[in-house]
This record gives C-alpha cells, sequence and structure tokens, in this order.
C-alpha cells in the first residue's frame, strides 16, 4: 500500500482531502447560498405554522357559530367554505362534531373518519390541530351503543359501517406506525 | 436431548431471541410507536423520510436502531474475524428484492419481527400475515429443494463490504449532528421514539447477538420446514416470543383482540399477501429483513443491496400510497404486491437449475 | 305421384315447419317476457323532473330485478289515496308519506336516500334576512312567513312543530303566512325572505345547503332562527303484499349503488345516483322515523290528524 510513488500520492492526497474535508465541515464560514440549501426544515415548520394558522383563521367563523350553539348556521358556513377548499380535513372534523352534536351519529363518525384519514395530525395528542381527546370521548361513547345496534339488526349496513369505522379511530388511537 | 441442552451454539440463538423479544417490547415501551418496538419496515420508511425521500412529514426520524444493528454486527464480525467483503451475485436482483420486501412488509404495516411482536402483545388481526409468511416460506422451501438458487457471492477485493456500514454510520452522525436537510416529525409515529442512546446501545448489543447467532425470522421457520424441531433458529424464535408475550404482560402492553389495534387493518387477504411475499423472498435471498442488516453489517454486499433496495422501496412506498393503513390496503398497495409476486415467481423461474437431460 | 301433388305435400310441410318455428319464437317470447310492477315515485317539482332524475334509476332496478317497473310520477296529494287503491307496489316518498303510508297501509320500509351532510336525514330551519333583527323564535310574533308544500316534513311540517314547541301558535300569532304555487316551492320560499318579500321562511336544511353549494345564496345572507331534529329524509318503500325476497333484493339493489354504478337509459349510459341526485342510500329502522311521527302528533298532521 506504500510500496511505490502512486500508492504514496494517493496517501498524501487522502490526507490532505481528509484534512480540508474536517476545516469544511467544522472551521469554514457558512455562506449565504449554503444557507438557502440548507433551510428545508425550517421551510416545512412555516409550512406547518402558516397552515395552522390559515386553516383556524379561515373556520373560526364556523367554530363561532358552533360556540354559540348555531350548529346548523355553522354547518351551512362549512359547506359555503367547501367550495373554495373542498375535501379539506379540517373541515371533515369539523363537520364530524357539528353533526354528532346534532345527532347524526353514523355521518358524523364517517366524516372524522374522513379527516383522520386525510391527516393524521388531528387523532395526535402533540399536534395543534389535534383532537385526540375528542376522538377518544368519541370512540368511548358510542362504540358500545353501535354495538348494540349491530347486535339487534346483525344486517344493517348502515351501522356496521358505522362500527368499522369507529374501530379505525380505535386503532388510530392506539398509535403503532401508519 | 443432552446435546441439545449442551450446544453453546443453540443458547446463544436461544438467547439472542430472548433479547430481541424482549427489547422489542421495552424499546415501544420506553417511546418507540406501540408494538413497533422493532420493525425494520418501519423504521427504514422513518430513516427515507428523515433524507427527504418521501414527503409524510409524520414519518420523517433517523431511527438509531439501524445503525445499532449493522454496527453491531459489523463490530462482532470484526471481532470474530468474520468480516469479509464478500457478494457481487445478481445485484440487481438483490436491490429489486429489497423494494419488494418492502412492500410486502409495508402492505402488510410491519417486518417479520414486528409480526411476532404484533401477536405477542394480542393483536389477533395478524394471523393471516403469519398465515401468509408460512406458505411463503414453504413454497420458497420447496423451490430451494427443486434447484431454485441464487448463488452465492464470493469474496470480493476493494473492500466494498464496509460501505453499507459507513452509510449508516454516516446515518447516525446525522442523527446527532442533525443537519438542516435532515427532517425529523415532530408528530406521528415517526415522533415516538425511545431514548436515542438507549435504543443505540439495544440495537448495538442485538446486532452483535445476531450476527454470532445467526438469527433470523424466516430462517428459523425455513429451517423448521427443512430439518423439523432440531432447527436451533426455530428455538430462538420460540424463545423470542416467550419472552415478548412475557414482557409485554410485564408492561401491561398486552391487550388480545381484534378491534383497536394499534397499526393494524381488516384486509386479511393483502396482509395474507404481503407476508406471502416477504416468506417467499427473504427465503430466496437468504435472509428476513433484518438478517439482511445484519449481514451487511458482515461485510456481505448482496445484502447491502438488499439494504439499498428496502431503503428506496421504504421512499417509494410512501410516495406513492402503496404502504398500508389502518383503513386498509391502497389500490396501488395491491397492486404493488401483485407485481411483487410476479417478480418472485419469475425468478423462481429464471433461477432454478435444472437437471441437463 | 305427380309434380301437383308433390308441390302440394312440400307446401304443407314448409307451413307445418313455419307454423312449428312461429310458435316456438313466439314461446320464447312468453318466457321472455317479464312480470310488471309499478313504482310511484312523489313529485319534487314537477313530473318532468321526477322522470328525468328517477328513471335511470327505476331502470337499473328493472334490468336487475328482471321486472319491467313502471314509472308513475305522483302528486304528494293524491299519493296516500291511489296507494290505498293498490296503484303502486313501491313506494318512493318524503318521510311524512311514509309514515302515513306505514300507519294506514302498513307499508314497508327498505331504504332512505342519502343526500347532503346528514346522509340519510334532513332538517327544517326557520330563516330570515341577515339585517332583519328577527333572531329568535319569540321575534316571530306579527312575522310574515312563507312555508314550504304541506305535507313536507322538512318545509312545513318541522317548522310547524318548532314554533308551537316555542308557544307559538302560527294560526293566530303570526300577521300571515302563505304557501307558494306551482314548482320550486323550497327554493322559493328562500328568495321569499332573500329579497325582502317576507319576514321568515321555513326552509328545509338540504335546500340551503344546495343553494349554498351552487352559489346561489351565502351563508352569511340569513339568521338560523330555529332549526329542527334531525329526522330521515325520501324514503323507498315496499306494499305489504309484496314477497320478501323481492323486496330483500330491491332493498340491497338500492344500499349496493355506488357513484360508479351505471345504467343503460335511453341510449346513453348513465350514473345512476348522480342522475337522481342522491348520494346514497342508508338501511334505518321504523324507529328513526319517531321524530316525525312526535311532530305530525304534535303539528295535528296526517296520519295523526285530529278534528
Amino acid at each position: 500500500m506504500f510500496r511505490d510513488f502512486f500508492d504514496r500520492a494517493h496517501w498524501f492526497a487522502l490526507g490532505g482531502l481528509v484534512i480540508a474535508l474536517f476545516y469544511l465541515l467544522f472551521f469554514s464560514p457558512v455562506d449565504g447560498s449554503t444557507v438557502r440549501k440548507q433551510d428545508k426544515r425550517l421551510e416545512l415548520v412555516l409550512q406547518e405554522k402558516a397552515r395552522i394558522a390559515f386553516l383556524l383563521e379561515t373556520y373560526a367563523p364556523v367554530e363561532e357559530l358552533a360556540a354559540a350553539g348555531n350548529r346548523a348556521a355553522a354547518l351551512l358556513k362549512l359547506e359555503e367554505l367547501e367550495r373554495d377548499f373542498p375535501g379539506e380535513a379540517h373541515a371533515s372534523i369539523l363537520r364530524g362534531s357539528l353533526l354528532l352534536e346534532q345527532g347524526a351519529i353514523a355521518e358524523g363518525i364517517a366524516a372524522y373518519v374522513l379527516g383522520v384519514r386525510q391527516n393524521g395530525d388531528y387523532i395526535d395528542a402533540r399536534s395543534l390541530l389535534g383532537r385526540h381527546r375528542e376522538i377518544t370521548a368519541l370512540v368511548e361513547a358510542e362504540l358500545p351503543l353501535i354495538k348494540v345496534r349491530v347486535e339487534k339488526s346483525p344486517n344493517s349496513r348502515t351501522w356496521n359501517e358505522a362500527l368499522n369505522n369507529i374501530y379505525y379511530l380505535q386503532s388510530r388511537l392506539a398509535g403503532g406506525c401508519e | 436431548m443432552r446435546r441439545f441442552l449442551t450446544d453453546r451454539h443453540i443458547w446463544l440463538v436461544i438467547v439472542s431471541g430472548g433479547i430481541l423479544g424482549t427489547f422489542g417490547v421495552l424499546l415501544a415501551f420506553w417511546g418507540n410507536p406501540e408494538h413497533s418496538g422493532i420493525c425494520i419496515s418501519c423504521f427504514l420508511e422513518n430513516t427515507a423520510g428523515a433524507l427527504g425521500l418521501h414527503p409524510d412529514t409524520r414519518m420523517q426520524y433517523l431511527r438509531p436502531e439501524l445503525p445499532g444493528f449493522i454496527l453491531g454486527a459489523m463490530a462482532s464480525a470484526l471481532v470474530g474475524k468474520e468480516f469479509k467483503t464478500r457478494g457481487g451475485k445478481a445485484p440487481i436482483f438483490r436491490f429489486m428484492s429489497g423494494f419488494f420486501l418492502l412492500v410486502g412488509c409495508t402492505v402488510f404495516i410491519g417486518c417479520p419481527i414486528k409480526l411476532f411482536l404484533r401477536l405477542t402483545a394480542g393483536d389477533m388481526t395478524v394471523w393471516s400475515g403469519l398465515l401468509g409468511l408460512l406458505v411463503g416460506i414453504g413454497i420458497a422451501t420447496r423451490g430451494l429443494t427443486s434447484g431454485v438458487y441464487i448463488d452465492r457471492g464470493e469474496t470480493q477485493r476493494g473492500g466494498g463490504g464496509v460501505l453499507v456500514p459507513l452509510l449508516f454510520l454516516f446515518f447516525l452522525l446525522l442523527l446527532f449532528v442533525r443537519p438542516a436537510f435532515i427532517l425529523f416529525s415532530e408528530r406521528g409515529s415517526a415522533a415516538q421514539h425511545a431514548p436515542v442512546l438507549i435504543s443505540l446501545l439495544v440495537a448495538l448489543l442485538i446486532g452483535v447477538l445476531a450476527q454470532r447467532s445467526r438469527f433470523c425470522i424466516t430462517g428459523a421457520l425455513r429451517d423448521l420446514f427443512l430439518i423439523g424441531f432440531r432447527a436451533p433458529l426455530f428455538w430462538g424464535l420460540v424463545a423470542m416470543v416467550l419472552a415478548a408475550v412475557v414482557t409485554s404482560l410485564l408492561t401491561g402492553s398486552f391487550r388480545l383482540g381484534l378491534y383497536g389495534q394499534p397499526g393494524a387493518h381488516f384486509d386479511m387477504f393483502w396482509s395474507f399477501a404481503g407476508m406471502l411475499l416477504v416468506g417467499w423472498m427473504s427465503v430466496l435471498i437468504g435472509g428476513c429483513p433484518f438478517r439482511q442488516l445484519v449481514k451487511a453489517g458482515e461485510g456481505d454486499t448482496d445484502a447491502g443491496m438488499v439494504v439499498l433496495g428496502m431503503l428506496t422501496g421504504a421512499g417509494i412506498v410512501q410516495s406513492w400510497n402503496i404502504s398500508a393503513t389502518a383503513a386498509g390496503v391502497s389500490f396501488y398497495g395491491q397492486v404493488a404486491v401483485l407485481v411483487g409476486l410476479i417478480f418472485v415467481l419469475t425468478t423462481s423461474l429464471l433461477f432454478r437449475e435444472r437437471a441437463t437431460a | 305421384m305427380s309434380l301437383g301433388i308433390k308441390f302440394i305435400l312440400k307446401s304443407v310441410a314448409g307451413l307445418v315447419l313455419l307454423l312449428l318455428t312461429g310458435s316456438l319464437l313466439a314461446g320464447c317470447d312468453a318466457v321472455k317476457e317479464r312480470p310488471k310492477m309499478r313504482i310511484g315515485y312523489m313529485n319534487c317539482n314537477s313530473e318532468a323532473e321526477t322522470r328525468a332524475r328517477f328513471g335511470p334509476l327505476n331502470e337499473y332496478l328493472s334490468q336487475k330485478l328482471g321486472i319491467d317497473f313502471e314509472l308513475v310520477s305522483v302528486d304528494t296529494q293524491e299519493f296516500a289515496e291511489r296507494f290505498h287503491k293498490g296503484e303502486f307496489d313501491f313506494t318512493h316518498t318524503n318521510s311524512l308519506l311514509y309514515i302515513i303510508l306505514r300507519e294506514q297501509k302498513n307499508l314497508r320500509l327498505l331504504a332512505t336516500e342519502k343526500r347532503g351532510q346528514y346522509g340519510p336525514r334532513t332538517a327544517g330551519t326557520l330563516i330570515s334576512r341577515k339585517d332583519s333583527g328577527i333572531k329568535t323564535l319569540a321575534d316571530l310574533k306579527g312575522k310574515y312567513l312563507l312555508f314550504g308544500p304541506q305535507l313536507a316534513p322538512s318545509g312545513f311540517l318541522a317548522q310547524y312543530d318548532l314554533m308551537l314547541q316555542a308557544g307559538i301558535n302560527p294560526e293566530q300569532d303570526l300577521a300571515y303566512y302563505g304557501i307558494p304555487r306551482g314548482s320550486f316551492k323550497h327554493e322559493k320560499v328562500v328568495y321569499g325572505v332573500y329579497f325582502g318579500k317576507y319576514d321568515v321562511a321555513a326552509a328545509p336544511a338540504l335546500d340551503l345547503e344546495l343553494m349554498i353549494r351552487d352559489g346561489k345564496i351565502t351563508a352569511d345572507d340569513f339568521n338560523i332562527i330555529a332549526q329542527s331534529e334531525i329526522f330521515p329524509y325520501c324514503t323507498f318503500g315496499a306494499a305489504r303484499q309484496i314477497p320478501d325476497e323481492l323486496a330483500e333484493k330491491f332493498r340491497m339493489l338500492l344500499l349496493d349503488l355506488t357513484p360508479e354504478s351505471t345504467v343503460t337509459y335511453q341510449s346513453e349510459t348513465v350514473k345512476v345516483l348522480d342522475s337522481a341526485w342522491i348520494d346514497g342510500f342508508a338501511q334505518l329502522e321504523d324507529a328513526d322515523y319517531d321524530p316525525i311521527r312526535r311532530m305530525a302528533k304534535n303539528a295535528n298532521m296526517p296520519p295523526y290528524q285530529e278534528f
């Protein structure tokens, strides 16, 4: 490996490059172009924060109407927003909550499932958008009742679908890899 | 029986299995996602995400367990003078095999180790996957006895066997240095992890033991089919299962049932098909995803190609919506499994050595 | 044998063969002939609209069940009477008509239509213009109100009941209430308030939702003064004499419909649910219709009307 000039030249160059790399990594100043290329994580964080802020602001009228007990108007407002932002997970979650409060159990659960499938953040306890506690309460309250309905009408497709949906939420609440 | 009890290798295998089962549960108890204390496919998906190979912001984390397994195996191989750069046979085939291994695993939601961890935690949805794994191994074993044979690599010049371990060492450095281009999820399953040093130490230990014992899930079942209960690896698997059950019970993570299980779905046929693919493929290429990591740590560049294929697959399954979720297996996942099975069938035909008339 | 006799024999044989073939073909036709049944579809707006909406669904059911279903478009007011005469084997009505037929003729519940956010349910709302200052039920006294059709559960019954529950007697406490003439009554009541001709309207929640979806109005144009509890939407039923097996097949066909289900109708392949403006069908139970029963009793409406 150190036999002749060829070997020694290579070792010399190798040593030089390792030193240069070491210097580059730990001592050289970071120039502007590097900063622009390396801020990917920051971009993602900003995107996420902006997204959350946008959603909270956009859907604030719905939340306000719901908080005032005017769930029917809140649902209509959601429908109006749907024209601009169709298929948004946040709308599905809000719709789920409003439908459940009005007694549309199967449809409410289906809306929650749609929202969680579109964006797993809603099942997360640590996400700013998370509805972990709300969905936990939903599963705990409705699972036994839906089981009873399915036992009473084992062939009811509507309630069997609702049961599958609530099992999905239960499974997502249990965690695991996605 | 006496020979069985006095055979050091058998005890090494049993201890390896026991340690794997115990820490497989404990890592989840210490912070990894539920039932995913050790899951090679999940860890590879997280790693691919952290490297920016897929856009799912809930699946991005450089899991230290992967470098741990490889570097532990490498250290063990170096100490035991077993580290040797070898390989060079059918590299593209092995790369593609790695890709389809990941497809099969992610359609099932978990590698063979996770299958047993899920099973031992009471998850009853895994039965179809287990059946698929057994059938796949059975078919592949039958293939082995019928002449389906992929040449083993030979000793190679150039020291290429160190490259995959170095790559994963680099990933480990990235985990500690955390440069801005590496992504880390702040929510979702990738945000759930055991303390880094604990994960790393456990993985190094398991890597060492797995290298010494040659422990492998599919290998254990293959040997069971080939030589019955005399197979040492099978007893390692039994030890893993028993240790995982006991640890699950002790940590309170055992919950017997079909419903509400973490990271599980009810598409039983596709679970079966996914694990059929994994079992079949693993026997053909000489080991499950975990075993491929360990072999890559020993300098096996063929296994290294499988690992790179798995890493690529981990990015693609997330980007292309191939991986399953609790909602079930997507259309693309179903297509990918069928393509994988076509690949493995074709492979069996093309790699079969037939007696000349 | 002379040529003449040969010719006659050949002719007779040919005739016999022709007759035999003809009778066999006729027999085939007789075998192919499908039973005929009638489905009464309650008119929402007009007969033409009803036929256009439900024609493909009717054809789909005919093809799948091997029965020639005749689509009978029926005026809401005449529906019960014509059903009593045995004119229809299956019915498609609103939920109030369903309970009328259920109570009077033991109509069998098959499936409930899904449309809008509440799925197989809907509700009735009382609305006023945003700038009207009418915000609560108490504000309704002395106001001009526009109802939907009288047998409309979400355009009349629900709101009538809401007012009675709040202690307002629509017959005495309102300055005036009316029902628009002609078709598209539900939209007319909304526009009646929107353009300021009436103070308050009894609008179905679904129609508001659809008008918002279409951009005809916005949610901010109106105050939702009150909304009823939710109750089942339009419903398919089967007359009691229909065999259980056929009724069950009919039900399953409806429940199995997906947005991708198609049928060849008038030489075109069309999407069944899309044509009918339906999202799908759900399987509810008769007890799910109890809110309608309670409302009808409270409002003294059929089938519980007392004079």
